[in-house]
């Protein structure tokens, strides 16, 4: 593009393409939560699928979301969802084992 | 051979009985007494049982009546022993009844089973009545599962708040764009790049990154290679992020970096922000607080407000950068200025490894990156977002500015003699780890040189490498020693 007037300073002879910089810096530096928040889910959902406690499933159904909503848009949803659907199965076989509801601790 | 049949009669019928006793008077069985008497029929047992549980009955319900009829017991312990059958069947029945009850008692307690509880019970009669609360899941309503409502009722909080927060960024992004698209395409012939595609043709919208981080990457211009613009919203779709900034409050923030060419800027560094900005970027950027050791300082002397403070390299490029214009744009916008940093030696923030100091001076690039708070504190509206637009246009100002800045003589060489001086500290300290990363440079070559005579078959071969390997280290020593001497001369 030829040389246009003194007052645009647009060149498209310049142009440098866009390069993602999260692929040089470690992405988990940036913001830790929804990882942390994934596996507390997963630990909460074992815990509540082994120890049959019916609040540590209901936890793990929160934290699998927040994870959710604070996922990165370059993260896996496969992940995502299999931690979504343990957290669900966690809390149907609590409820399918013992159906009482659930007695707050106070 | 009968027997077990005729003993499943009376056993229906105790079962039957059971229960139809409890509650009345049973005249058949009155007659049972004669039967006391150990008969040699084969019901004796079972008739005994059957009296015993048909007088128990009766105890249960009378109890009351026989509080009443207690002083009567001592004149009828007398005709304890005498058999009722002689006509108490009608009258006193209930004496008759207190008369079982001390008959039995005298008799051995096991010989009587639940009789005791039926003492209990007869006890029980005169509490007022326990009702139980029958366990919640066996009970038909809903009520019981409030917790679980509870529950439920929170997730759908959440995700109504991830809707709404998810919307609302979104609408923001959008607003800036479209107040800023105009003087950005005016400026760059490429607006907006998500580095997938094959030709460099603007997308003309934001990346999103996040539900809260938008990125718009311009380039195409005089002056400068790229600008990175970061819209770094609040997590206004995450509900527990909503609530703790119930509590501390926080700014949706715009972060644009530019970077630049070899030619497109001198050798200065310089900082203007907020104090507690500043201080954050001394401590913690590398190229900050390599060139820049002094604390702080004021800008009142060019006008500045009390709120922002300069860190600059040497006093001359804080009067070369703060020329009227600029001193203009950040006093009509110093609410919004988190911080404006200039730079040749960025290297963004500074690198902790957990052995120490790395071996490498990190890369540096010549930067502009500048923070700007958007106004609101947390409560923007899309309508904010045009407040924002004299602050591109500083941006755009900077960058021409940059360019035509240059240090005269002296002030180049003071930035030259700090660059030299940076360097050779950073050499001094990673000296040891540099000597040491050579040895086991050279142990490890050694060893491999060795194994590959150990696993050399020939004998004759391995002999002559070997022969080799110590002529190489002779040689070694040899040139160390001449070193030495060479040294020892030079002192003397």
């Amino acid at each position: 593009m030829s040389f246009n007037s003194l007052s645009d300073p647009r060149r498209v002879n310049k142009i440098i393409r866009y390069k993602a910089p999260s692929s040089d810096s470690n992405p988990t530096l940036e913001d830790p939560t929804p990882d942390y928040m994934n596996l507390l889910g997963m630990v909460f959902s074992m815990c509540g699928l082994m120890l049959k406690l019916k609040w540590c499933a209901w936890i793990a159904v929160y934290c699998s979301f927040i994870s959710f909503a604070n996922s990165r848009s370059s993260e896996d949803t496969k992940q995502m969802m299999s931690s979504f659907m343990l957290s669900i199965s966690a809390v149907v076989m609590s409820y399918l084992q013992n159906p009482q509801p659930m007695s707050p601790p106070w | 051979m009968g027997s077990p049949r005729l003993l499943l009669i009376p056993a229906l019928l105790l079962l039957l009985a059971l229960p139809y006793s409890k509650g009345r008077y049973n005249e058949e069985f009155d007659d049972g007494e004669d039967l006391a008497d150990f008969d040699d029929n084969d019901f004796a047992e079972f008739e005994d049982m059957n009296d015993d549980s048909a007088a128990e009955a009766e105890t249960a319900p009378p109890s009351r009546a026989s509080l009443a009829s207690q002083p009567e017991e001592d004149e009828d312990e007398d005709e304890a022993t005498v058999e009722l059958e002689d006509g108490l069947d009608g009258d006193g029945f209930e004496d008759s009844e207190t008369q079982d009850q001390d008959m039995y008692s005298k008799y051995d307690q096991e010989e009587f089973e639940g009789i005791g509880d039926m003492e209990k019970t007869g006890h029980s009669m005169k509490d007022p009545l326990i009702i139980h609360t029958v366990p919640a899941h066996l009970q038909n309503s809903w009520e019981s599962y409030y917790m679980e409502i509870l529950m439920v009722t929170g997730l759908l909080a959440y995700i109504m708040n991830y809707l709404i927060g998810k919307n609302k960024n979104s609408r923001l992004a959008q607003a800036w764009f479209d107040s800023h698209r105009e003087l950005l395409e005016s400026n760059f012939s490429l607006v907006g790049d998500d580095g997938t595609s094959k030709e460099g043709v603007s997308t003309g919208k934001l990346n999103q990154e996040n539900e809260h981080i938008y990125n718009l990457w311009c380039s195409g211009r005089v002056c400068c290679e790229g600008m990175l613009i970061q819209l770094k919203f609040l997590k206004r779709q995450d509900l527990l992020n909503v609530l703790a900034r119930m509590m501390r409050p926080v700014c949706d923030q715009v972060q644009i970096k530019v970077t630049l060419n070899e030619d497109d800027m001198d050798t200065f560094v310089f900082a203007v922000g907020t104090k507690k900005a500043m201080a954050k970027l001394q401590k913690e950027m590398q190229d900050m607080s390599e060139f820049c050791g002094d604390k702080p300082k004021s800008g009142a002397k060019f006008g500045l407000p009390d709120s922002l403070s300069i860190l600059s390299e040497m006093g001359e490029v804080t009067d070369g950068v703060m020329d009227n214009k600029m001193v203009h744009y950040i006093t009509n916008n110093a609410e919004k200025i988190e911080s404006i940093q200039f730079s040749d030696q960025f290297s963004g923030p500074k690198v902790t490894q957990e052995e120490g100091q790395p071996l490498k001076l990190p890369e540096t690039k010549k930067t502009l990156l500048f923070t700007f708070n958007v106004p609101g504190m947390g409560n923007t509206s899309p309508k904010d977002m045009d407040s924002l637009l004299p602050l591109m246009n500083m941006v755009i100002y900077s960058i021409d500015k940059v360019k035509k800045l240059r240090l005269n003589r002296e002030g180049k060489m003071k930035a030259d003699r700090n660059r030299a001086r940076v360097e050779e500290n950073f050499l001094k300290q990673t000296h040891a780890q540099r000597q040491e990363a050579a040895q086991t440079r050279r142990e490890d070559k050694k060893r491999a040189e060795k194994e590959k005579i150990m696993n050399e078959e020939d004998p004759e071969r391995q002999r002559r490498l070997e022969e080799a390997s110590q002529r190489r280290d002779q040689k070694k020593i040899e040139k160390k020693q001449m070193k030495m001497k060479q040294i020892k001369v030079k002192a003397m």
